[in-house]
């Protein structure tokens, strides 16, 4: 079996990155949480408009991403800060979920800790302790069987059902062959193709969880006045050539391969199950949510399949652009990682295109940076939204 | 000879990715099936899918090895294979909506 060089985490987890996190309990303290990790060597913020006047399945869900990503292996400690009292969510409940990891924890509240000049002192100071502490970890040999590899597609185009998206499905193939496991969200692109997906689940609990989370997906978007399955596939989609909704769904979901689903996931929920597989997550198509969602469930790194090219990246899971359109790499070669575009000319067979993408998964595992992280372009942090504001 | 890119073995359409295709063109593949050649019997734009074989009405039309819907009349090789001659298998709501329709 072959290893990587990652960071072995109290709990067992590998990381492929070793962040101090300065996360924001609230939107009210994200300034506080900007200025800290402006400060510190190696920290990373995540900000977000959260954490206030929502209902309680919605601040559920909200807690689940705030506390997953912090859980995440490639987070080495974390700093939390809140605002005041900070209802059904505070800081301390995050560091309580987030506990079992082992990881360092720090919290600061702005109101107790005496305002906002006071609590950037406090954090600050935290995080430089932090990020000392956790410098002295080394990257030590890790299987390939711990890697939850996290596959996306967006910006999508007449390319990405061809030749991104395949070869994509070969290198999780590959992965999987490794021991490892592969993460595909967006249930809005399983619709019309729910066949192919059922037939691969390890059980019929995992076939009905799949066919009903298409369904509520849809029921929630009708419910706002869209009826996303007859909008499918769109007028510009067909006038670039797509015929049916399945034609458009097959072409998406073809970016994870034929090995069995082990498991289904609620939205930003970690697996359970380690055995290798794919294993698939409720949630939409919006890609920052649903690549945030999939970090929150212990991604340590995740593909972003793109036609059209991309600049998406996620702050604590290194995003690598995978693009089968020569002309995007071409144009956005400074954020997309992969060209694949090969395969078109017969310089590349499909097969060579996913040991392409594998490779490149094998090397950031190992700490080669993406693109878009020399970049620091961590733009792709957004918590999915299940009920409104009150 | 201009060239379309054919996913998977057993499909029976290739995709005008790398060149767009002219009525009266020779065609051969790229990917899978680079023993097919076909003579274009229709303009086939930047993204559109052309019939490698003939598919008779109500067959399965195959892209990625898989069923991209059945096809509505014979479709010649060489033929444009679009919305005009397949229809989806999966979309449901479509489905009901025309049953619907069909009922009144």
């Amino acid at each position: 079996m072959s290893h990587f060089m990652g960071y072995h985490r109290p709990n067992g987890d590998v990381g492929i990155r070793n962040h101090v996190l300065i996360l924001s309990g609230t939107v009210y303290a994200n300034g506080v949480v900007e200025r800290v990790a402006d400060t510190i060597h190696g920290a990373v913020p995540i900000t977000h408009a959260n954490g206030r006047c929502q209902v309680a399945p919605d601040l559920r869900v909200t807690r689940r991403f705030l506390a997953g990503t912090a859980m995440n292996p490639n987070v080495g400690a974390v700093v939390i800060i809140d605002h005041f009292k900070e209802e059904g969510m505070t800081a301390e409940d995050l560091a309580d979920d987030i506990a079992p990891t082992g990881k360092p924890i720090a919290t600061v509240n702005i109101r107790g800790d005496g305002g906002f000049i006071s609590a950037i002192d406090k954090a600050t100071r935290y995080a430089q302790s932090f990020a000392r502490q956790i410098s002295l970890e080394a990257r030590e040999p890790a299987p390939l069987s711990k890697i939850l590899f996290g596959t996306e597609c967006g910006t999508s185009d007449t390319t990405s059902g061809l030749a991104s998206n395949p070869a994509n499905g070969l290198a999780g193939e590959l992965l999987i062959a490794q021991g490892g496991r592969m993460l595909m969200a967006e249930c809005t692109e399983w619709m019309g193709c729910e066949n192919w997906l059922t037939e691969k689940a390890a059980s019929p609990a995992i076939a009905q969880a799949i066919v009903a989370g298409v369904q509520h997906m849809e029921a929630r978007a009708l419910a706002s006045g869209e009826d996303i399955r007859g909008s499918q596939p769109t007028g510009d989609n067909m006038a670039g050539g797509l015929t049916t909704i399945e034609e458009k769904s097959m072409g998406a979901v073809k970016k994870i391969g034929d090995s069995p689903i082990i498991e289904y996931l609620e939205i930003a929920e970690a697996p359970t199950k380690t055995d290798p597989g794919n294993y698939v997550m409720y949630g939409p198509g919006m890609g920052a949510e649903s690549i945030s969602s999939m970090a929150a469930a212990g991604c340590q790194v995740l593909t972003f399949c793109t036609g059209g090219g991309h600049t998406s990246n996620h702050p604590i899971m290194p995003t690598i652009k995978v693009t089968g359109n020569r002309q995007s790499f071409e144009l956005m070669r400074d954020t997309v990682d992969v060209d694949v575009s090969g395969v078109f000319y017969d310089e590349i067979t499909l097969a060579e295109a996913g040991q392409i993408v594998f490779d490149e998964v094998e090397r950031v595992c190992n700490g080669y940076l993406t693109k878009s992280e020399a970049l620091r372009d961590n733009n792709s942090f957004a918590i999915h939204r299940v009920g409104p504001s009150v | 000879m201009k060239k379309v890119f054919v996913v998977y073995a057993t499909d029976n359409v290739g995709t005008a990715v790398l060149e767009p295709i002219q009525t009266g063109d020779h065609v051969g593949c790229n990917g899978e099936r680079s023993d097919l050649e076909v003579v274009a019997q229709a303009d086939i734009a930047y993204g559109h899918k052309i019939a490698l074989m003939d598919i008779a009405a109500g067959d399965t039309v195959l892209k990625y090895g898989l069923s991209i819907g059945s096809a509505l009349s014979d479709i010649k090789a060489g033929d444009h294979v679009h919305t005009h001659n397949v229809e989806s298998n999966r979309g449901r709501g479509d489905l009901a909506e025309r049953d619907a329709v069909t009922a009144e």
